[in-house]
């Protein structure tokens, strides 16, 4: 324990560097992939059948394909397009767009879950689509959705670590950078363990505790 | 009646009492029957009779007093002065000598007519299969759903479904049928076919003891009588002491509201 | 932004694409199966009497729902020989797989077994079969029925996992895909291609999955 103790105070700034660097990704990912998922989810439920298609195929491509390929896919395309991307804006962007269409789908289940009175007694007071939408349809819809955009936070923080796989200097790749300097396997990736797991579990709470609040409004 | 009254009875309960947390729900039951007795227990809900039939069926865990069934003390045994209760395997073989059938029924959804009566046959009683089958198909017979042997309780009508539970607990061959309300999940049409099914396994000669709230039906089918409340047997007697003239205040006062 | 599409330098290497997607499912499929036992077992403890088999069981769930898979991957690959246990990546793998699965079907049996009603149950202890008789004979019959479309999705989810396979070398889809993009960088085309499978898959275990569920009609 003492040398493992050593060895984490000799390594402890790129392990916090990674650290850091995960949390950025993780919230530029929610961030990018929250403003995308309300215009996604938003097409879902109301764009006309032509427009509605090609935001439908987004999310089901997304949603088919395991993360990491659209994390590989990031990183290799642009490049040969002619964009010069880091891998770390590559991978906060297939991170994002992958949360675009988790959080989209979620929208859509939010948005039709509100009865369709609420469109029709907001017509009747004389408000135009995009007014009943913003104030009637989002602020219900955002709060049911508020719990599973939560969890998707957490996904977007275990997704994170792929990243690794493409070089990002997040907390995986720095804690395995540690390991093969010290050679201390288990002490250290069971240290980047709880590192994610305290970070997930606080949303998690933070999570519940909304859930919570909102469920005792309502 | 001299033969009957010397006879030993089938079921005795001895001040049974019953507590959920500080709520008393019995509170001290007396209750005996002899072989082939109907007894029907009438009352208000939460008078406790739906709580002493999960008792006898040792569904319920209860706090005081005996149950003794043909003989043998069911649920409980006393270790060095202590009241402990049975091992799983003890409960379940006591289980098996009393059949139960539910006001909701409680079919296996998952087993056909005939595997929801065969599944008690197979594992309990360890039959084999066509043993099993021809025991279930002649009590779905009896009770009149021969043909319905290979439908899921999805496709049959309430009162199909009743039936199918009552086949179930007979072909167990229990000493002792404890019938919970089995009428009341029921639309109104169809009370009487499964009224009728209980009324002819009575005519047979099952021991029977019955929660009900349908007061004719109990008139004509029962040797007795209970009537419940707040956790106590106020009044017990024939059919004819009961509903006849010369009834209590309160059994009075509770035929006529249940009257509807 | 001169990328002309050349498919055939995949297409010529397509059937390692159609041996790594095998590799996938098989994988998820072994997961998923000693996952069904751990997600079993897990979820009666979460619902047991004993605080301290649920404890067990939610310490399980907590743990290995907030930890990345691949840190799980990497921890049983690397560290595990360090204690003496040596197993071959394969073995390593799906038994990490195995441990996540279990994790996220706990919940879904534990959904599962919350919604068998109590009455059918009581009418099991009723007739006289035993606690364990009742779980076997009614409760998991009924909880697996309910659970069918759940326990679909996390198939679904876990083979999708299974590209994360390719971080410790084995050659399944997303690993073959990788390789062929820096043998022939044709970039696009590769991972256009590895994508449709992944997809093209998902949808037709879905579709199977749904005729399944028809099969046995909802209780």
């Amino acid at each position: 324990m003492d040398a493992f103790l050593a060895q984490l105070w000799i390594a402890r700034w790129p392990i916090f560097d990674g650290f850091l660097m995960t949390l950025g990704i993780s919230a530029g990912a929610i961030v990018f992939g929250t403003i995308l998922g309300c215009i996604v989810g938003i097409q879902l439920v109301f764009a006309p059948l032509w427009l509605r298609l090609p935001f439908r195929a987004y999310v089901d491509i997304m949603r088919g394909t395991p993360l990491l390929v659209l994390i590989l896919a990031a990183f290799y395309i642009p490049a040969v397009l002619g964009l010069s991307l880091s891998a770390a804006h590559a991978g906060t962007l297939a991170l994002g767009l992958f949360a675009g269409a988790h959080i989209g789908e979620l929208l859509r289940g939010s948005l039709q879950a509100i009865p369709p009175g609420q469109i029709e007694a907001g017509r009747s007071i004389g408000l135009t689509f995009p007014q009943i939408l913003a104030n009637v349809l989002l602020p219900q819809a955002l709060r049911i959705s508020l719990p599973p955009w939560i969890n998707t936070g957490v996904e977007l923080i275990k997704g994170s670590s792929l990243l690794s796989m493409i070089g990002v200097g997040e907390l995986l790749l720095k804690t395995q950078e540690v390991i093969g300097r010290n050679f201390m396997t288990i002490q250290f990736y069971v240290f980047a363990g709880v590192l994610y797991l305290v970070v997930n579990i606080a949303l998690d709470l933070l999570g519940k505790s909304m859930e919570r609040r909102l469920g005792a409004r309502q | 009646m001299t033969t009957t009254d010397t006879a030993r009875p089938l079921l005795d309960i001895r001040g049974l009492r019953k507590n959920f947390g500080a709520v008393e729900i019995l509170k001290g039951v007396d209750l005996s029957l002899r072989p082939k007795d109907v007894v029907s227990i009438i009352g208000s809900s939460g008078s406790g009779k739906t709580t002493l039939l999960r008792c006898v069926n040792l569904l319920e865990e209860f706090q005081g007093g005996d149950i003794i069934l043909d003989g043998e003390t069911i649920g409980y045994k006393t270790v060095g002065g202590k009241r402990v209760r049975l091992r799983d395997a003890e409960l379940s073989r006591q289980r098996a000598m009393t059949g139960m059938v539910f006001q909701s029924f409680n079919l296996f959804p998952h087993l056909t007519a005939a595997g929801n009566v065969m599944l008690g046959l197979r594992k309990v009683k360890k039959l084999g299969k066509e043993e099993a089958f021809v025991i279930a198909e002649k009590w779905l017979n009896r009770v009149g759903l021969g043909a319905r042997l290979e439908h899921y309780p999805s496709q049959l009508s309430g009162g199909q479904q009743q039936r199918v539970a009552i086949a179930r607990a007979l072909a167990m061959n229990p000493k002792l049928v404890l019938l919970d309300e089995v009428t009341s999940a029921l639309d109104p049409e169809l009370v009487q076919e499964v009224l009728t099914t209980i009324k002819s396994i009575a005519d047979d000669g099952a021991t029977l003891l019955i929660v009900t709230h349908e007061m004719r039906f109990a008139r004509e089918v029962s040797s007795r009588i209970v009537f419940m409340e707040q956790g106590r047997i106020a009044e017990e007697g024939t059919p004819a002491e009961i509903f006849g003239e010369g009834r209590s205040q309160r059994l009075n006062e509770f035929l006529k509201s249940s009257r509807h | 932004m001169n990328y002309t599409l050349h498919f055939g330098a995949v297409w010529a290497s397509f059937d390692h694409l159609l041996g790594g997607l095998a590799i996938g499912l098989a994988l998820a499929v072994a997961a998923v199966a000693v996952g069904t036992v751990l997600g079993l077992l897990s979820a009666f403890a979460s619902v047991s009497k004993s605080r301290l088999l649920r404890g067990i069981s939610g310490t399980y769930v907590l743990l290995i729902r907030n930890i990345p898979l691949l840190v799980l991957v990497l921890l049983v690959y690397f560290a595990l020989p360090a204690t003496g246990i040596r197993l071959d990546k394969y073995e390593s793998f799906i038994g990490s797989l195995a441990l996540y699965a279990g994790a996220y079907l706990t919940e879904v049996f534990r959904a599962g077994l919350l919604s068998v009603p109590k009455g059918i149950v009581e009418a099991g202890r009723a007739i006289g079969l035993t606690r364990m008789q009742t779980n076997l004979s009614v409760v998991m019959p009924v909880m697996l029925r309910n659970s069918l479309p759940s326990l679909g999705n996390t198939f679904i989810g876990m083979f999708k996992d299974s590209s994360i396979a390719a971080a410790i070398a084995i050659p399944e889809l997303t690993f073959e895909a990788r390789k062929i993009n820096v043998d022939t960088f044709r970039v696009v085309e590769t991972w256009t291609v590895a994508s449709g499978l992944y997809i093209a898959a998902c949808f037709t275990i879905a579709a199977l999955l749904r005729r399944l569920e028809r099969r046995f009609p909802k209780f």
